[in-house]
């Protein structure tokens, strides 16, 4: 008999509010995937969907979304050893470029990878830039939007943190030159380093400790003398960058201690003085709660001003349905011709709480104004969805995509 | 390009279900909940006990929200609509509910619909979550022309209605639904009519009424397009002269303006007309170019929904057309007061 208290607590429900879903791709079997996404269009009029897996052994997926109804996988590669795993990409033009992370430090290949993919069938290796080292994961995420830069949270062989979880810092490649990427600047967070002078910073909790090391470095073209960092416990950064070679804090704000530390990512909307701030959420069963997406106002850089937070999925409904819940990837607003842009609408994933999409037009009282929580994919260990990440093209497309097994969503939005 | 929200795509679409006593509604509704279509449709019901759905029942979250085997949430109204509007939103957004895309509200039968729209209008809360996708009258076909002749409320029923639905239409000859079509059509002629028999409707039919977005698509030229480039000023699209077969007070006014206006300027003649004669404004809509950008206005009495920028004409014609089915107005003072609030106005 169909329950119907908490029906949106149960994981086989599919939940819907002013979205609309377009097709479901499991991508072959392969239906775990990280968070790198971005749309390439190519010179005979197509559009490939380019994905990074979460895990072993696939590395990373072309996807014809031309027609957002009817996906077609057109490319899945693999990776060399199943310690590896390549979680973030990003391409510009037809150069796509990859993350190589290890499981343990001091294993190859970690690095990135740039690829040629104008015919996207077939990514041909233009260069690979290691990153590997005793200490070394190698390469978490990638910020890739220019064509020139290419920014990262990576480790390094000459980098030795006093705690291996503070192992990726930030560091920006020139990649003008694809077949020859030279790192052109870095920074990390003072006291991690062994050798640093600073005292090293005071750690969360045992049970919240997950690293003061860079997440997402993104640099957009309005504000190019500044790079956003979401540095996970060490809170969300922004860098004066306006000269690589000696990088300079232009501010800093956390929310961690009392909070539970891991921002992910810092979302600049430029003309209106504000930032989005997103939590990442990395126990199951709502350990870490809560895991949020913060509004900041920045009119002055130096004072970053915490005013509110989204409106969060009901923990008493969420918490429970299995696996993750709670923030993690937002739309980032890419600077290229096949990303939506806006700086109103946010578009975030919310693992087990699905897609969800908010009206920022009121920073102080932000609407929550569509969302779409697939029901369980079928043989997800989590046993409920886990979306991971989301993009969303400038047909108002979104993708989103499943940790574990689900593959790729695409919806509509009727907002 | 930077995107913004389409603040009307987003609300849930909310349709009222009106009629005079006797017209069928309780069959119909006691139909339209069965309907396998009706998933994901919340009826708001006076009182669940009079459709009979005990059978269909899957389960209660309380003592007036129940589920529908087939996924229809059924909810009578409690206090008042706003608590039960209110109350069923909250309990969707926290999942305490099954997801529903739409609510119907069935209206009781004598009550005059403009509070039901006002409601909606004018509660911030119900107002930032819903519109007004569009009102359904009810007439029985047997007393319906009767009723046309001597009752006001059920001739501002049907004046106000976006699709009148003729029910009960085996009780009479075609002849006399004939002429029941055609004193609708008078009344109302910018109105979708159905036929029902037993309480047999389409839920497909029932919706998408009202503008859906701002975004101009086919449901926009749907909703201005055809309408209002056809009506003639005495909105007889179908008739030669006839005597009116219904309260004859009410006239259709169609309007059209070739100058664009500014938006103070036409805002502060609506104003002043809805101030003056609100009570006869059965129902106003239409697009009006300001200052070469079109905005979709309605209205029901002294309410109107919030005027709907659109992001391009929907047509070629960029002329402001505006219906009025009004009581007692002619049209020419319509248009003088426009010209003249108008003159008033600082350019």
């Amino acid at each position: 008999m169909y329950k119907m208290s908490q029906p949106a607590g149960r994981a086989d429900q599919t939940l819907s509010h002013n979205m609309k879903l377009l097709s479901h791709h499991e991508l072959n079997g392969f239906g775990g995937l990280g968070e790198g996404m971005g749309i390439q269009a190519t010179s005979d009029g197509r559009r490939i969907l380019w994905l990074a897996h979460e895990s072993a052994p696939k590395n990373f997926s072309g996807v014809d979304v031309t027609d957002p109804k009817n996906p077609k996988v057109i490319v899945q590669t693999e990776l060399p050893h199943m310690k590896l795993r390549s979680n973030s990409l990003d391409v510009v033009g037809n150069i796509l470029a990859v993350a190589y992370q290890c499981s343990e430090p001091g294993l190859k290949p970690a690095g990135v990878d740039l690829f040629d993919v104008s015919h996207p069938e077939a990514p041909k290796l233009i260069s690979h830039f290691d990153c590997s080292g005793p200490y070394s994961r190698g390469v978490h995420a990638v910020w890739f939007v220019d064509g020139k830069y290419l920014h990262m949270s990576s480790g390094s062989a000459d980098f030795q943190p006093h705690n291996q979880l503070d192992d990726q810092f930030y560091r920006i490649l020139d990649v003008s030159n694809p077949s020859k990427p030279v790192e052109v600047g870095r920074w990390w967070y003072p006291g991690t380093r062994v050798g640093d002078s600073a005292p090293q910073p005071t750690r969360l909790k045992p049970q919240f400790d997950t690293g003061f090391r860079a997440h997402n470095t993104n640099v957009f073209p309005q504000q190019p003398d500044r790079a956003y960092i979401g540095y996970i416990d060490g809170g969300a950064f922004v860098l004066d960058i306006s000269n690589k070679s000696d990088i300079k804090v232009a501010t800093h704000w956390n929310h961690s201690p009392p909070f539970n530390g891991f921002i992910h990512t810092l979302l600049p909307l430029f003309e209106r003085n504000l930032w989005i701030v997103s939590d990442e959420c990395v126990q199951d069963d709502g350990k870490d709660w809560p895991k949020l997406v913060w509004m900041i106002d920045s009119r002055d850089e130096k004072n970053p001003v915490p005013i509110g937070t989204f409106p969060a999925a009901d923990p008493a409904v969420f918490a429970k349905r299995g696996g993750r819940f709670g923030a993690h990837n937002l739309h980032e607003n890419l600077p290229v011709p096949t990303s939506f842009v806006s700086d109103t609408i946010i578009v975030g994933s919310f693992f087990n709480a699905g897609v969800r999409i908010y009206d920022t037009t009121d920073p102080f009282a932000v609407q929550e104004i569509a969302y779409f929580v697939p029901g369980a994919p079928k043989l997800s260990p989590a046993g409920a969805i886990q979306l991971n990440d989301v993009y969303v093209d400038e047909r108002r497309i979104v993708y989103t995509v499943d940790r574990f097994t689900g593959g790729l969503y695409t919806l509509e939005m009727n907002i | 390009m930077n995107q913004q929200r389409d603040l009307l795509a987003s609300r849930l679409p909310v349709s009222l279900i009106t009629g005079f006593l006797g017209s069928g509604k309780t069959t119909l509704i006691s139909q339209l909940v069965r309907h396998p279509d009706m998933n994901k449709v919340a009826v708001i019901i006076n009182e669940v006990g009079e459709i009979g759905i005990d059978h269909d029942l899957v389960s209660m979250s309380n003592e007036n929200i129940s589920l529908l085997a087939n996924g229809c949430i059924c909810c009578s109204v409690r206090t008042d609509l706003q608590d039960t509007l209110r109350d069923l939103f909250a309990q969707r957004r926290s999942g305490l509910i099954p997801e529903f895309d739409r609510v119907m509200i069935e209206t009781t039968g004598l009550a005059d619909p403009a509070p039901v729209i006002q409601t909606l209008m004018s509660d911030t809360l119900i107002g930032a979550q819903f519109r007004l996708d569009g009102m359904i009258s009810l007439i029985d076909a047997f007393h319906g022309l009767n009723l046309l002749k001597n009752e006001s409320v059920a001739n501002k029923q049907i004046a106000m209605a976006d699709c009148v639905v003729i029910t009960k239409t085996d009780l009479v000859a075609l002849e006399q639904l004939d002429e029941l079509q055609q004193a609708i059509v008078q009344l109302q002629p910018m109105s979708k009519i159905l036929f029902s028999l037993n309480g047999n409707a389409q839920p497909n039919d029932l919706i998408n009424l009202g503008l859906n977005s701002s975004r101009v698509n086919n449901n926009t030229l749907y909703f201005l397009g055809e309408d209002l480039n056809q009506l003639s000023s005495d909105g007889e699209r179908y008739l030669g002269k006839k005597q009116a077969l219904h309260d004859s007070s009410i006239a259709t006014l169609s309007l059209r303006f070739e100058t664009p206006f500014q938006w103070q300027a036409f805002s502060s003649a609506m104003e002043l007309l809805s101030q003056l004669r609100g009570p006869d404004l059965l129902r106003v809509k239409g697009i009006v170019n300001v200052d070469g950008k079109p905005i979709v206005v309605q209205g029901v009495q002294h309410i109107f929904h919030p005027p709907v920028k659109l992001d391009r004409w929907p047509s070629d014609d960029h002329d402001t057309r505006l219906v009025f089915i009004s009581r007692n107005i002619q049209v020419t003072a319509i248009k003088n007061l426009f010209s003249a609030v108008g003159a008033v106005v600082a350019h």
